[in-house]
């Protein structure tokens, strides 16, 4: 008999879901966290009397109690929902580019066509269009890739056939003239980390699809509140969790997971390992090159190491509307070339750096201490850079960056600077020293074309390993959220 | 979906050829196998073993240890920081903290700066039973009591008491040894005269820097002593400070320094904003806490199941993290002041006072988690220390 049925590495958005899938369904199962507290990304630390969220800005795919999105259809098959409360965003973002654009979009599909047309109306009729189509390539989206469809054929889905490896740039080029327009409609580009140019349509239009069908959300507490009520349902389901525990290695033998060591020197037997560790750690650093087929490494090789980012989390003595944040989301760009934009997330320097306010507290005044408000402002920026730096550097270059951006959001929301009350930085490196990613990608791998799923199966060809996680798939809550569930029901069909 | 259906989408072939060459040509992430957590070591390493290299009699209270790396470099650190002592003493492991008294241009040690409490467990030992040579076990550099540069400005006013001097003469070193373009007013408060660490030092200081100007504060003075006496007031603030616009003020002391100069502070308009005050660590006497029951006297013990350990008695004025300790129990800690959440464990069943100072997470709180070196029991408790 071994010690548990599965063991879970890593208790991110994934590894939390995949866990409690298993264990509502009786598997015993045991879960593995380095950090002391459940989460991964989806986490909060206190400063003063602010607590800061890490990453959540605008959850995506939640949908109304009446008109639920997938999300919302994956977290209640888990009970969880009636201890978290969702608050609805009433704005999808603004987009500032000082001294040339400044738009507000709602998140009805109707208004934001018209309020595009009333910004630009020389290209009325090509924005009408542009939504039609994208809600018509993603009906057919759905029906083709997530339904998975048996009928499938390029008679059937036509656009699907025609558009899904698409670059975003190229519809965006086709439909519209004014490179302002193509901004406004494309700053979603940073939740999936490479710009429009690289960016597969399908992505795009299920950003856009996802956030006006079913609305942005934020959650009451943040995302450290659906961290903590997922580790409560797996402890109430019987799970068994470790935290400031590592896992090491995964044990194979003849081809097939045995056990897994711990840094701490044990070893817990078990058939079955989901891993929500990176695919590099997973590959490179728990198992042994021996015992994986070579073909793996040479999948990976192909593939680049996502973006971290920079982010500077902010806590005010007064209240959003005083310093002009009228938006919860706040997309502030230097330029409306996407490529040269991306270009600096390669480099240490935020001058030129284009970046994303969010402030919760615009749509929840409880966020923080009544006459406070936080935000976190936050830029892509890769690690490289900050790996060459000497370590007597580091803390010169965190303030040195978190000036640049300062003086810059400043500019648009004038006082901010003034009116900080607590403040910390978080660099790539922090990101990587918090969930043990080679690079700090909290996106996982880049995610091109080549990067889908569709080129890249999930499942590792070794018995008993399972992986879920953005470093398998898309990254955000509601992907990795997804991939945890949908592990976990493999998993269960093997123990069956 | 089906490979065969799969390559019926348009730009299916160039995408394929192009992930057969970068196959080829892409990085073979094996090379740089354990490199990710090194480059994070080197930032954050999570423990640091030390060598004792120099004791420093400071006062007849205090003693300064000299800490250098024994194989390794030390890691970065912001003046103000603080590092935690692992210590294991006559059975007990248990941490403390101690900030750096040494500025960060010093690469090859750190400084800690330990004045002695009386009956002090650790105090005592690192004072009398530590000598040169000796190795130490100790935490990463941590705390959030820093310059910050792009919010506190270039006029700063340092309040200290007693050994809460530490982290301050980590940045005035700083300041003065690097010629840094910022200016600081220290008020220092002491018992006696006898007893100020790093007087002289700071005295030298001062008269060398324009920059730096120190205000010793004295509350029982000895005959020869001529400056300040009392404690540091507003009044006091107001002279020597002419007016407190655009000045950020640093507090770090014993509970009694801020319950004092708190509300003087707070009778000079200081924004909360201006104001940064260093964790103080546990309570001396925690009963005498707003929200204490009357009911619970500090000698009550309780009984303290923790799930898959065992049943031991806690004391209901001592913290759960130290009743944890004596029973063999070792749980993560860093600040032991209820504010970084490392030694966070779930409250099963019972009642504890959490001190209102720890900053506990919402949800953390909701589900029933504790900070326990911040946590005192009232009744029987169980936990999971997980
Ligand atoms: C600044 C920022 C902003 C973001 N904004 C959004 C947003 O607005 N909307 C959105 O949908 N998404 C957003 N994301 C992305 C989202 O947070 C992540 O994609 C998602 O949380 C990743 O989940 P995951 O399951 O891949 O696990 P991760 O969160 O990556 O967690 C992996 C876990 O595994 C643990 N682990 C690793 N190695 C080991 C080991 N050897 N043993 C034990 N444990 C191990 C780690 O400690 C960690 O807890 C953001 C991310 C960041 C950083
Ligand atoms: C951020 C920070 C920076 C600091 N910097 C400095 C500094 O630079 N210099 C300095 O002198 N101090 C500093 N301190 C205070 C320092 O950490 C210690 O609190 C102080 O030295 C007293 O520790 P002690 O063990 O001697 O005192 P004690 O009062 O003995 O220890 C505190 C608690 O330990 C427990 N305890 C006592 N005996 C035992 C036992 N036998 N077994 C288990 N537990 C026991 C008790 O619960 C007691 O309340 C700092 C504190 C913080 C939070
Ligand atoms: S040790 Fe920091 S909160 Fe307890």
């Amino acid at each position: 008999m071994a010690d548990f049925d599965v063991v879970v590495i890593g208790a991110g958005n994934a590894g939390l879901m995949g866990a409690l899938t298993c264990a509502k369904k009786g598997a015993k199962v045991l879960l593995l966290e380095r950090h002391n507290i459940p989460g991964g990304c989806a986490t909060s630390f206190c400063r003063g009397r602010f607590e800061f969220e890490i990453s959540l800005h605008q959850l995506s795919g939640m949908g109304s109690a009446e008109r639920p999105g997938p999300l919302r259809s994956v977290l209640n098959s888990t009970g969880v929902l009636d201890r978290l409360e969702f608050i609805e965003m009433k704005d999808l973002y603004r987009v500032t580019y000082p001294g040339k654009l400044d738009i507000a979009l709602p998140t009805e599909k109707n208004a934001v066509v018209a309020k595009l047309q009333e910004t630009f109306p020389k290209e009325k009729d090509a924005i009408a269009k542009f939504f039609d189509f994208v809600y018509a390539f993603f009906a057919e989206v759905i029906g083709a890739f997530y339904l998975a469809d048996p009928d499938i054929s390029p008679q059937k889905y036509p656009l699907y056939f025609k558009y899904a490896l698409v670059d975003t740039q190229t519809i965006l080029d086709e439909y519209f003239k004014d490179p302002l327009l193509k901004l406004a409609l494309s700053v979603y580009w940073t939740y999936m980390g490479v710009p429009p140019r690289h960016l597969p349509f399908s992505d795009m239009a299920a950003l856009l699809f996802s956030y006006i069908e079913f609305k942005p959300y934020h959650l009451k507490g943040g995302s450290q509140m659906l961290s903590n009520a997922l580790l409560e349902s797996f402890r109430s389901a019987g799970g068994k969790v470790r935290f400031n525990c590592p896992a090491e290695r995964i044990i194979i033998q003849n081809g097939a997971v045995v056990a897994v060591k711990t840094a701490l020197g044990e070893e817990i037997s078990t058939r079955c390992v989901l891993s929500n560790a990176s695919a590099i750690t997973t590959f490179v650093e728990l198992l042994h090159e021996n015992d994986v087929p070579a073909h793996m490494y040479e999948q990976m090789r192909a593939r680049t190491v996502g973006t971290s980012f920079f982010t500077i989390y902010l806590g005010m003595d007064c209240e959003p509307g005083r310093l002009g944040i009228n938006e919860t989301t706040n997309f502030i760009s230097t330029t409306e070339d996407a490529d040269a934009d991306y270009a600096q997330s390669k480099r240490l320097s935020c001058e030129k750096s284009s970046f994303l306010l969010s402030c919760y507290n615009v749509a929840d005044s409880s966020f923080s201490p009544p006459g406070t408000s936080q935000a976190a402002l936050v830029t892509m920026k890769y690690a490289e850079p900050w790996l060459r730096l000497s370590p007597s550097q580091y803390y010169d270059e965190k303030f040195r960056c978190a000036e640049q951006l300062l003086r810059r959001a400043e500019k648009v929301f004038p006082g901010i600077t003034s009116s900080i009350e607590e403040m910390d930085i978080a660099t790539p490196l922090t990101h990587m020293r918090y969930l043990g990613h080679p690079g700090g990608g909290a996106y996982g791998f880049d995610q091109y074309a080549k990067d889908s799923t569709l080129f890249v199966p999930p499942t590792p060809p070794i018995e008993g390993l399972y992986c879920a996680g953005s470093w398998y798939g898309s990254a955000g809550y509601q992907p990795t959220l997804t991939s945890g569930a949908s592990a976990a029901r493999a998993i269960l069909k093997k123990l069956r | 979906m089906r490979e065969e259906i799969i390559k019926q989408i348009e730009g299916y072939e160039t995408i394929r050829r192009d992930i057969e060459a970068l196959k080829k040509y892409g990085y073979d992430y094996r090379i740089d196998r354990g490199e990710a957590m090194q480059a994070v070591e080197r930032l954050h390493p999570s423990t640091l073993c030390l060598r004792v290299v120099d004791i420093i009699e400071e006062t007849p209270s205090a003693k300064t240890l000299r800490l250098a790396p024994i194989n390794a470099t030390l890691p970065p650190f912001m003046a103000g920081q603080y590092i935690s002592l692992i210590v294991e003493i006559r059975n007990v492991r248990t941490t403390r903290a101690y900030s750096i008294s040494s500025p960060p241009h010093c690469t090859g040690y750190y400084d800690v700066t330990v004045r002695r409490v009386s009956e002090g467990f650790v105090s005592s030992y690192l004072l009398d039973e530590v000598n040169i040579g000796d190795e130490i076990l100790t935490s990463g550099p941590a705390g959030n009591f820093y310059y910050n540069p792009v919010i506190h400005g270039k006029e700063l006013v340092f309040i200290a008491g007693g050994s809460g001097i530490t982290p301050f003469m980590g940045m005035i070193r700083e300041i003065a040894q690097r010629g840094i373009d910022r200016t600081v007013h220290l008020f220092y408060g002491n018992r006696n005269d006898d007893d100020i660490i790093f007087h002289d030092e700071l005295l030298e200081i001062a008269r060398k820097n324009a920059r730096i100007r120190y205000y010793p504060v004295v509350e029982h003075p000895s005959k020869s002593w001529n400056g300040l006496e009392g404690y540091i007031t507003r009044e006091m603030l107001l002279e020597k400070l002419k007016t407190i616009d655009g000045k950020a003020f640093f507090l770090c002391g014993p509970q009694g320094l801020y319950d004092f100069i708190e509300p003087q502070l707070a009778q000079l308009n200081i924004p909360r904003k201006k104001i940064r005050r260093e964790m103080y660590g546990q309570p001396s006497d925690v009963t005498r806490q707003s929200g204490w029951p009357a009911d619970v006297a500090a000698s009550r013990e309780f009984e303290m199941r923790v799930e898959g350990k065992g049943v031991f008695t806690a004391k209901a004025g001592e913290s759960l993290l130290a009743s944890l300790e004596r029973a063999g129990i070792v749980l993560p800690s860093l600040c032991r002041s209820g504010e970084c959440s490392m030694c966070r464990a779930k409250l099963l069943s019972g009642k504890v006072y959490q001190l209102p100072v720890a900053l506990v997470r919402k949800s953390d709180a909701i589900f029933g988690y504790i900070h326990t070196c911040a946590a005192y029991p009232l009744s029987d408790v169980a936990l999971e220390c997980d």
